[in-house]
């Protein structure tokens, strides 16, 4: 147990909607102010008491440039955590520590993407911070660095391309139900996905999130003030970020396991720190960069091993309400939209509340996992107060 | 007269692998080994994160090893359009045990005949071209 478990709460949740990429009708900062004012309206939340703003990766609407707009009184605390993807679960983590430590009352974190402001997604989250190993041999993108891990967890750990459609089938039924999911009406069948075009072995094009303008935004303050809040708050109960030693920036030498998502020891660390653990969750948002690391994620967490895969990750056992791990409820980075992950944590929150478009019945614990295959990733665990 | 990679030098992650282009630049494969403790330090490094040391010593080692994992890339993304006209192409990651299992990256050159996980590769050094941003590279070769 940390002294973090449970000392704060997600009370407020925010996003616009999900736009195809580039096509955003009003650029990146506008649509985080929009985000972060929506934040603040669901918790009933004063938008000029916000005084602390986290976000991760490559995020360029900081505190500076969102403040005066939102007419904030005092800014007291503003962070990045480092590194892409991985960090979504680990700024729960950042914005606690900063009201723990009397740093902040009211912690605002978000993601904001729009290519006009920007350019392409995969190139923006890349920071301009790749190898020249990479790039001297032909590899520039996520997909197709991930691509080298999956390849293996596949072919060598034995990972079956049916788990990745199950993932993938999962993904865009619960975006049927959700009517703010850009997916939403993307029927999945065997044969659209079987045909989908190949983009770097294994992943074909549904095998891959998407890339979306947008922004969401949570709101963070200490399990005190949340009492008193409209909305039934969502605990956070641990959300460790890092790494072991053999990890980190390693160019494909990640020792001492590769072909999952680095998240073994975190996971480790998130049960330790909870006191739960793989089989009292209720329900998981597993951010999917690409399926196959969400994958990497859910074994990494101990749901299940790369033997187990095929018979674990199945349509029925991955939806909501009555499988045994209902997955991605919004959608997921696959259906819902991709903004860095960031509509991943919203949706954990929903499952607690009792309002996801595809609510897990009495739902009491959500993860939320952080960027599989990230140099560093993070995970966060959710949970009502009966799990305090 | 400089390097070719030199010249068209690509900053980013950590960067304290230009003694691995000027030896292949050279015709050399070479990895680095730390002048203390002996660890192959791979990727290259600044500092030994064993024992501390701040030296190494550029080894040359046989490019020969297996394929630890492999994608077969069947788009051309931004940043390595030069090779647009290769699609679809295959970059490997070799494990070499002479390097007490360091992996290098490396396009696949020639046959795909028997590209399989655990396949035996030995490298091959090309000269900079466009097509590796100016850099030299070391292509693998399925070894039957």
């Amino acid at each position: 147990m940390s002294k973090m478990r449970g000392a704060t709460a997600v009370v407020g949740i925010g996003q616009t909607p999900y736009y195809k990429r580039g096509t955003s009708p009003e650029p990146e900062l506008k649509l985080a102010l929009r985000a972060i004012t929506a934040a603040a309206e669901d918790a009933g939340i004063d938008v000029r008491d916000i005084d602390g703003f986290v976000s991760y990766a490559s995020e360029r609407s900081d505190a500076s440039k969102v403040m005066p707009a939102l007419g904030t009184r005092e800014c007291r605390f503003t962070s990045l955590v480092w590194f892409h993807g991985g960090a979504l679960p680990a700024t729960l983590n950042l914005a606690s520590m900063a009201i723990m430590a009397g740093q902040a009352d009211c912690v605002a974190v978000y993601r904001s993407m729009a290519e006009g402001s920007s350019q392409r997604l995969r190139v923006m989250v890349a920071q301009d911070d790749t190898s020249a190993q990479y790039l001297v041999n032909g590899l520039d993108s996520p997909a197709q660095i991930l691509a080298l891990r999956s390849q293996r967890l596949m072919e060598y750990h034995g990972v079956p391309r049916s788990a990745l459609k199950a993932t993938t089938q999962a993904s865009y039924y619960h975006a049927r139900n959700n009517p703010h999911a850009y997916g939403r009406n993307l029927d999945v069948s065997d044969e659209v996905y079987d045909n989908a075009r190949i983009i770097s072995e294994p992943y074909r094009l549904l095998d891959c999130s998407r890339e979306n303008d947008g922004a969401a935004c949570i709101l963070v303050v200490s399990a005190e003030r949340a009492k008193d809040l409209r909305q039934k708050p969502a605990y956070i109960l641990s959300a460790p970020m890092g790494t072991m030693e053999g990890g980190g920036a390693l160019e494909e030498n990640w020792r001492p396991y590769y072909a999952t998502a680095g998240q073994r020891e975190l996971a480790d660390r998130l049960w330790r720190e909870s006191g739960y653990g793989p089989k009292d969750v209720d329900v998981a948002q597993i951010y999917m960069n690409m399926n196959a690391m969400g994958i990497g994620s859910m074994i990494d967490h101990g749901f299940f091993t790369a033997e187990e895969a095929e018979t674990f990750c199945t349509f029925e056992n991955l939806i909501a309400p009555s499988g045994t791990l209902p997955i991605n409820t919004s959608g997921g980075d696959l259906g819902e939209g991709f903004i860095h992950g960031m509509g991943l944590i919203p949706e954990a929150v929903r499952q607690i509340r009792g309002t996801s478009p595809n609510q897990v019945p009495e739902a009491k614990l959500s993860l939320v996992t952080g960027g599989p295959g990230d140099l560093m990733s993070s995970t966060a665990l959710l949970g009502s107060e009966e799990t305090l | 007269m400089g390097y070719s990679f030199e010249q068209y030098k690509m900053t980013g992650a950590i960067g304290a692998d230009d003694e691995y282009w000027r030896g292949l630049e050279d015709g050399v494969f070479k990895l680095p080994l730390c002048s203390s403790c002996k660890s192959w330090t791979w990727p290259a490094h600044h500092r030994c994160g064993k024992c501390g040391s701040w030296e190494f010593d550029w080894q040359e080692i046989e490019p020969l090893g297996k394929v630890f994992t492999y994608t077969r890339t069947h788009y051309a993304f931004d940043r390595v359009l030069e090779r647009k006209d290769d699609v679809p192409y295959v970059t490997v990651v070799a494990e070499l045990p002479e390097a007490d299992g360091a992996r290098v990256m490396g396009v696949l050159d020639g046959s795909e005949a028997g590209l399989a996980i655990g396949a035996t590769v030995r490298g091959r050094i090309l000269p900079p071209s466009p097509k590796t941003k100016h850099y030299p590279s070391i292509v693998w070769e399925l070894v039957d």
